[in-house]
């Protein structure tokens, strides 16, 4: 089923989008693993993904099963849809001309 | 609410089939894995060709294969090759445990004829050198297949 295009700001800065299309492609990505992939400090992925949890588009899991301490992101089902929803509105803007402004910066 | 251009657009896809590739890349099995069967194959052919016992080779095949479902579970047949990411499965390819399982069955076969030729020819030992030939395939073919599987996802990726 294709999914509604539908752009979303949330997801769209280059960071977040990296992130969201990681976990997208994943069933669970340990933090470390994000942070590294995406070459950022810790301090940046924590507010990322603080940032999605709080939208509720990941989930933040701490696994007590493990000896060492890890924390682990999950892409939820909202989650998952925005983002389907947003690379398609992205999928669109390049196949035809946008409907909406586009964010053109003009310097005086 | 701004939209980007086509060309920020087109940047914002690329930078998402990147992330979306380093997780893809993680599809595979550990070394220790190929490495582990392999040396479990050749102790088997030891065995049926050095054992006077039946049960005992019967036993040791049917405690490789237990061993083996067990390690292939937890590694998720390739989806989970490290504790650091799971790959999901229409990401990996819903079949892509089954096309190693069919690798494997693959190899079981060869075993078992290999070994039935050389004994016809009259070899000492066919278990032995059959097993080892598989071994060395297993360790050249293992890896290859989950670089097809990974390219196939890859591909997948692309038509997206």
């Amino acid at each position: 089923m294709t999914p509604e295009a539908r752009f979303d700001e949330l997801i769209h800065p280059s960071t977040r989008l990296s992130i969201v299309a990681l976990l997208a492609a994943a069933d669970w990505a340990d933090f470390a693993f994000v942070r590294d992939q995406l070459d950022l400090s810790d301090s940046a992925l924590s507010k990322q993904l603080a940032t999605l949890e709080e939208a509720g588009y990941i989930a933040i899991e701490r696994p007590l099963s493990d000896r060492r301490r890890r924390v682990r992101a999950r892409l939820t089902p909202l989650g998952r849809e925005r983002y389907a929803g947003h690379v398609a509105a992205l999928h669109e803007i390049i196949a035809e001309a946008p409907a909406a402004p586009a964010s053109v910066s003009v310097e005086d | 609410m701004t939209y980007p251009t086509k060309a920020e657009a087109r940047v914002a896809l690329q930078g998402a089939e990147q992330a979306r590739r380093s997780v893809i890349d993680q599809i595979g099995m550990p070394g220790w894995y190929w490495w582990g069967l392999a040396a479990c194959w050749i102790v088997l052919g030891v065995l049926a060709d050095v054992s006077a016992a039946w049960w005992i080779v019967l036993g040791a095949t049917v405690a490789v294969g237990a061993g083996h479902s067990y390690v292939f579970q937890r590694l998720v047949g390739g989806r989970q090759r490290t504790g650091d990411v799971k790959v999901r499965a229409d990401v990996a390819g819903r079949d892509a445990h089954l096309l190693v399982i069919a690798f494997l069955l693959a190899l079981v076969a060869v075993t078992v004829v290999l070994a039935l030729l050389l004994d016809a020819d009259g070899a000492g030992h066919p278990s032995i050198w059959a097993s080892v030939f598989v071994a060395i395939l297993l360790l050249l073919g293992g890896p290859r297949v989950m670089d097809w599987i990974r390219a196939r996802a890859t591909e997948r990726t692309a038509a997206q």
